[in-house]
């Protein structure tokens, strides 16, 4: 029975650790390796060229522009996801009709894949036949021949694509934090609530701080997949108008597979890491803070 | 010593025994089950885009090739994928070392010559055959450097001018616009009398890419001269940035910053755009959906500028046979084939696909001049000047892995851009995009 349970759990480990080395290690080392080499699509040897790829990265303007907007992207979208996620978790614990119904929808945008999501925002946001834009001209707010032109204005196109990586990753939030919400013990806000506590009172000295640590993790987690992600922006703006929305991720991918250098596409992708690591430590920190308490 | 005696048997006489047992248990089982000897059929695996003009790959997949797959007793596998899918599939299958014996790229695949074999026999046989390939289609495929032709062309789409003839004709201009600068005046006349906006695209995209090339050279200006040597901070390309600009402010909205490749066809066929660069799958689609604008959609060649009349093809079809190709030969033979029917897939595309064996197609000027699905049924007889407009992107040098770099990560349509909208100066536009060319062109050498 002994011997048994000594290789049963490091069998039953073995899938998630093949998977991650697989997935995750090997493309990591991989990128690596290409960073420091002279690798391009269609290369048939490797030379080491030391930094010469990571130079080269930081003379190119357009890599200022994504780093600065890698920023922009993630930092917004997380603090609407938060303020939304929150919101929305406060009022979905609650009991009423039709809540099951509503966390489904609610749930939707994430179990949809984003790229379906983002064709279908693409759409909605089209110069020609955008149906917010028809709405807001029914509406008289503006004109027939001056509609906004969501995706070609440097900065309503950055407020899309942000919006849209914020709608997909609302339920995602919403959920994590709904979790947090409901093992709160109901006792401690009825107390609040005896002792004169309102709402708003509650909400900023009892609730919030004591979701915190499950906070930090949703807002950890939600860093990580929008710092990595360029499904949205690829989609809606290819990094357009004139790279006012491109990022790290479709840089490199842009450099990297559709310009061939996947040398230099590894070496911006590489530029992520030390941000990564440090967001991922501070999960962790997290992780374990929540799990202690 | 060799001689065997009594009931021995010699190895020469062993061989031949076995040999002849495997050859007639292999002929008996072909026999006995058909399914299996197919299986041991040559096959030959092709990949290439899913055509605009759904009628190619019609003629392509259930005609052409089940043809000379049964005259070759080749299994042709055609496996089609969407445009935007080439670039990344391509480099999954040259890191895997394992794919398709033909692989069919829409730009130039110059950063993968290391990668395929030299297409050089195939283009001496074809020439021996239908002639000269034309300019375009060389300059798209040859490496002058090491002399290798990393491609196989078999056509390449042009580019012309879409204008509204109804538009067109009301500010003066009823055969559309010829030169530039008749764009930027008819334009604005549109645009201020109508509301109908020109729609030449500022995007990262692959119409805008061509498009700007084409404002470029007819200013007189290029990424490269002949010799590969940068050139692209010059007067030339300063007054080629303020036109653009002039034409964005004058006769545009902001909409073409947000374009993709379907965005101008839309935008025409719908009714909106006055004018668009793009190849005739914009009157090809009215003429299926909506024949009125059909007759009111007509073509140009492509426009005049300062310096010349030029424009880049808007697809280039490049064929590559990979160095790890099971099945080279075959993937060879067929390429000539290809060209040895290419009138029929002239007819199947129509008319999208242009020869780059211009000989393949004698009476593509009849063909073209009379159209029966064309309003009126000689629209497409514009085209007929195309050889002496169209380039290869790169001109007036040779399509470079670095020439694609450049294209591909949208260093032109951002410099245009950005004068456009007066992010920049022309003339920090112009410094900053050099800088970047330069520095992508280092990497390459």
């Amino acid at each position: 029975m002994i011997r048994r349970q000594r290789w049963l759990g490091p069998v039953m480990f073995m899938p998630a650790i093949l998977y991650i080395a697989a997935l995750v290690g090997l493309p990591f080392v991989m990128a690596f390796f290409y960073s420091v080499g002279d690798v391009k699509v269609g290369s048939v040897g490797y030379h080491f060229v030391g930094l010469r790829n990571f130079i080269s990265v930081l003379h190119n303007p357009t890599f200022q522009i994504a780093v600065r907007n890698s920023f922009i992207f993630t930092i917004t979208s997380q603090i609407l996801v938060l303020v939304g996620s929150t919101t929305l978790a406060l009022a979905l614990k609650e009991a009423f009709p039709g809540r099951r119904f509503l966390r489904f929808i609610i749930l939707l945008p994430w179990v949809a894949p984003v790229s379906i999501g983002s064709i279908g925002w693409k759409w909605i946001l089209d110069s020609l036949y955008s149906v917010i834009s028809w709405v807001l001209v029914r509406m008289h707010l503006v004109k027939a021949f001056d509609t906004p032109v969501w995706l070609g204005e440097p900065k309503l196109a950055m407020m899309s694509v942000i919006l849209v990586h914020t709608w997909h990753m609302l339920p995602f939030a919403t959920v994590i934090l709904l979790a947090g919400l409901t093992a709160i013990p109901k006792d401690i806000p009825e107390a609040a609530s005896v002792d004169g506590a309102g709402f708003f009172r509650t909400l900023f000295q009892i609730t919030i701080p004591m979701m915190l640590p499950i906070i930090n993790v949703a807002v950890l987690f939600g860093m990580i997949f929008t710092f990595t992600d360029m499904t949205v922006i690829y989609i809606l703006t290819r990094g357009g108008p004139y790279d006012t929305t491109q990022v790290i991720p479709s840089l490199a991918f842009f450099t990297g597979i559709l310009g061939s250098d996947l040398a230099e596409g590894a070496a911006i992708s590489i530029f992520l890491v030390p941000l990564l690591v440090v967001v991922a430590y501070m999960v962790l920190r997290s992780a374990h803070r929540a799990e202690v308490t | 010593m060799s001689k065997q005696s009594g009931g021995k048997i010699s190895r020469r006489k062993f061989v031949k025994l076995t040999g002849g047992a495997v050859a007639a248990a292999g002929m008996t089982s072909a026999f006995l089950f058909p399914a299996r000897a197919m299986a041991q059929q040559k096959t030959l695996k092709i990949v290439q885009w899913s055509h605009f003009v759904p009628g190619y790959d019609k003629w392509f997949d259930n005609v052409f090739t089940k043809e000379w797959g049964a005259k070759h007793n080749c299994n042709v596998i055609v496996d089609h994928i969407a445009i935007g899918e080439i670039n990344a599939r391509a480099a999954a299958e040259v890191s895997a070392g394992k794919g398709h014996d033909l692989f069919m790229f829409l730009a130039p695949p110059a950063a993968y010559e290391k990668q395929v074999i030299d297409h050089r026999e195939i283009y001496e046989q074809v020439q021996s055959k239908h002639g000269k390939m034309n300019a375009v289609a060389e300059r798209s495929t040859f490496n002058p450097t090491s002399r290798k032709f990393f491609a196989f062309s078999d056509s390449y789409v042009p580019d012309p001018g879409n204008y509204r003839k109804d538009l067109w004709s009301e500010v003066g201009f009823p055969n559309g616009p010829d030169t530039y600068h008749d764009l930027l005046v008819g334009g604005k006349k549109i645009k201020d009398k109508s509301g109908h906006p020109v729609g030449i695209g500022l995007s990262q995209e692959l119409d805008t890419n061509m498009a700007v090339r084409a404002i470029l050279w007819s200013f007189g200006g290029a990424e490269q001269d002949e010799h590969g040597k940068v050139v692209l901070n010059s007067k030339h390309t300063i007054e080629a940035v303020k036109y653009m600009r002039d034409l964005f402010k004058q006769a545009q909205t902001p909409e073409v910053f947000s374009w993709d490749p379907s965005s101008n066809n839309r935008g025409i066929l719908s009714g909106k755009l006055s004018f668009v660069q793009n190849a005739i799958s914009v009157t090809r689609s009215a003429e299926k959906d909506n024949p009125d604008m059909s007759k009111n959609i007509q073509l140009t060649p492509a426009l005049k500028g300062p310096v010349r009349r030029i424009a880049a093809e808007h697809v280039m079809s490049c064929y590559v046979i990979w160095n790890f190709a099971e099945n080279k030969e075959d993937a060879k033979l067929f390429l000539a084939d290809l060209i040895d029917n290419f009138e029929s897939a002239f007819k199947a595309s129509e008319f999208y696909n242009f020869p780059s064996f211009p000989a393949t197609v004698p009476d593509i000027q009849q063909l073209i001049a009379n159209d029966p699905k064309a309003v009126p049924n000689d629209k497409y007889k514009v085209l007929g000047t195309v050889g002496n407009w169209v380039t290869n992107v790169g001109y007036p040098g040779y399509a470079t892995a670095a020439i694609d770099e450049v294209f591909n990560t949208f260093v032109l349509p951002t410099m245009f851009a950005k004068a456009a909208r007066d992010e920049m100066t022309p003339e920090a536009a112009v410094k900053a995009a050099d800088t970047e060319v330069r520095r992508i062109f280092d990497k390459w050498k």
